[in-house]
């Protein structure tokens, strides 16, 4: 068993650190997978092109340099630290509303990324290619910040194009997530160090991409806490999870484990 | 503006030698078009390196260059010099330099590599005192440009610009945290390259040695500036060609970095004068036009500080500094006023982020 976080942030976006600097963060931590997933916002709305021009987004120019940074980590993550690292983006639509507002990741295949395309076409597009569409933070996070709740407002007319709807955002479960049924799974939105304390995913499949991610969407996964201990960087531990109506078949019971994860 | 003289003169100051520890084998890549004055004593000047081993790759893209005679002339005036003329562009995008150089680049045994123009003109020593600074935490060492030789207006011009404004931006920026690339010289390591995709991937901007620095330092390697200037021979240079090149600049800094090229202006010493010299009048009374006056001055006194550490100063540099400092605020209004730049015989539309659309032969 492992633990996973399939949401994080580096300076190409509006994260602290880079990309090679997030590798050996959550390599050193014995992590066995994660997702580097950049903010790309849309190009068609004032605050999309505003982010361009503060460089807090991905754009058509930087993506390139993305792409091939995030593959030559990708195999520095596995020879360093037997890690897995998927490539990812957070795609950003945001408006003065939060109810107009969605973010989403896409993981695996960036080969077709359009920030412009509606959920719905892109979803269409890049889930046969093998990527999965996750919705991020769709309900209130509970902090004083952006919110989205588009695709939660839609999430039944949704439900076919989205791979799995993030149950926690960092240390922050949402309760109307958690038991609707839908299939699930828990990231940090890691943006620095401090959000490394935060509800994690805990995977047993093989650390392959695919194997990942087929693991995420048939749904074999469980949660976990991880605390950041401020004195003893790499110690954890771990609260548990009292798991919804859809864990029966995950062979853990209805508890995750109390004991922290053996690196 | 003064402490960035004051950051000039600490970056210049001390030409010292290097003492040479690691002298890693070094490629050298030459882009070439077309044959200008003082063509021949630059590419010259690389073959009386004083360093144990390093090739030139000399790279043209078509066959009837009117450069390749002069590469053949070099090569055969020094046989014992490893070096060798490719003529097999390559299509990664847009951008013609890296077409150019494409093929040199993949044909390169060695892992250091220094692109470096055909306008470059070195000092036997230039290695020594170049390839000790790449260490591993160093992604690029790029240098500072003085402009030598200069003749005609628009030469003169291209030399103001270099010895001045140019060398005071590059180390402010790098002090900054913000380096600047120049893509007359630049030296990396081949493996750094290959983990942004290498040479290929910036083969789609026009600033492919800005976003060469900005990738790198995505890696958490920094961008070092060469601790002594290298020279450009200017030559014969038209009026024309220093606008267009100027432009051509401004409108890729307008397309990298819109919001830092809207505030430029405040960093023109005309413009900062008049809003100097109305602001002291609105505070304290002042005479605008003594401040104003007093300003240029001074102005003038920190860029001829810095030019004479560049290039020796003269009086034609002096006029040649009042002419370009009046045609800044110029050239920054016809830089705002389009999105196009003509690069090496094609017209581009520049793009967002300095990416670039294909041109039109023009």
């Amino acid at each position: 068993m492992y633990l996973a976080d399939f949401h994080l942030h580096s300076n190409f976006s509006d994260g602290k650190l880079s990309i090679p600097a997030l590798v050996d963060y959550y390599g050193k931590r014995g992590f066995g997978a994660i997702a580097i997933t950049d903010h790309f916002c849309e190009q068609t709305t004032l605050i999309g092109r505003a982010s361009s021009y503060l460089g807090v987004t991905l754009t058509a120019a930087t993506f390139p340099i993305y792409r091939e940074i995030l593959k030559s980590e990708q195999e520095r993550a596995w020879d360093q630290y037997g890690m897995c690292l998927i490539p990812g983006v957070e795609i950003t639509k945001n408006s003065i509303s939060n109810h107009r507002s969605a973010h989403f990741l896409v993981l695996g295949n960036l080969d077709h990324i359009d920030p412009n395309q509606d959920i719905r076409e892109l979803s269409d597009r890049v889930r046969p290619e093998g990527a999965l569409v996750i919705a991020a933070h769709p309900v209130s996070t509970q902090k004083i910040e952006k919110q989205t709740f588009h695709l939660w407002d839609r999430r039944y007319e949704l439900a076919s194009k989205v791979d799995a709807w993030e149950v926690a955002s960092g240390p922050y479960l949402f309760d109307e997530v958690r038991y609707s049924g839908l299939p699930l799974i828990a990231n940090s939105d890691f943006h620095s160090e401090k959000n490394m304390t935060s509800w994690k995913t805990l995977l047993s499949c093989e650390k392959k991409q695919e194997a990942v991610l087929q693991a995420i969407k048939k749904q074999q996964l469980d949660f976990q806490f991880y605390r950041e201990e401020p004195k003893r960087e790499s110690s954890y531990t771990s609260i548990p999870w009292i798991m919804g109506p859809q864990l029966g078949h995950y062979g853990m019971g209805n508890v995750a484990s109390l004991q922290a994860v053996s690196k | 503006m003064g402490w960035g003289t004051w950051l000039a003169f600490k970056q210049f100051q001390n030409r010292r030698e290097q003492k040479p520890t690691s002298l890693a084998p070094v490629s050298i890549l030459k882009p070439l078009k077309g044959v200008d004055e003082g063509l021949v004593e630059n590419l010259e000047s690389f073959f009386k390196l004083n360093y144990p081993v390093y090739e030139i790759l000399f790279s043209v893209t078509e066959k009837t260059e009117p450069a390749i005679a002069v590469v053949q002339e070099l090569l055969s005036k020094y046989p014992s010099v490893d070096a060798k003329l490719v003529c097999e562009p390559q299509n990664t995008g847009p951008n013609p330099k890296i077409n150019n150089l494409m093929t040199a680049y993949e044909l390169a045994q060695h892992d250091v590599v220094l692109i470096s123009d055909s306008n470059i003109r070195v000092k036997p020593n230039y290695l020594l005192n170049l390839v000790p600074d790449l260490s591993d935490s160093v992604g690029i060492i790029t240098a500072v440009v003085a402009g030598v030789s200069a003749k005609g207006l628009g030469g003169w011009l291209e030399a103001s610009y270099l010895n001045t404004f140019y060398a005071r931006w590059m180390v402010l920026t790098k002090k900054l945290g913000f380096p600047s690339v120049i893509g007359k010289s630049m030296l990396f390591k081949k493996s750094t390259f290959k983990r942004i995709g290498g040479l290929k991937t910036l083969g789609h901007y026009i600033a492919e040695d800005y976003m060469a620095g900005h990738s790198i330092q995505k890696l958490d390697l920094t961008v070092e500036l060469m601790r002594s200037p290298i020279e450009q021979f200017i030559g014969p240079y038209s009026y024309q060609n220093f606008w267009a090149r100027h432009l051509r600049w401004g409108r890729i800094r307008k397309s990298i970095a819109p919001i830092a090229f809207l505030i430029e202006p405040l960093f023109f010493s005309t413009v900062s004068g008049i809003i100097g010299s109305f602001s002291l009048k609105a505070l304290f009374g002042f005479s605008p036009l003594l401040v104003w006056f007093s300003h240029m001055a001074l102005w003038g006194i920190c860029d001829g500080l810095i030019y004479g550490l560049m290039d020796q100063f003269s009086w034609k540099a002096l006029g040649a500094w009042v002419i370009r400092e009046a045609l800044a605020p110029l050239l920054w209004i016809s830089i705002l006023s389009g999105n196009t730049v003509s690069w090496r015989g094609r017209d581009y539309q520049l793009l967002k982020g300095g990416l670039l659309a294909e041109g039109r032969t023009t």
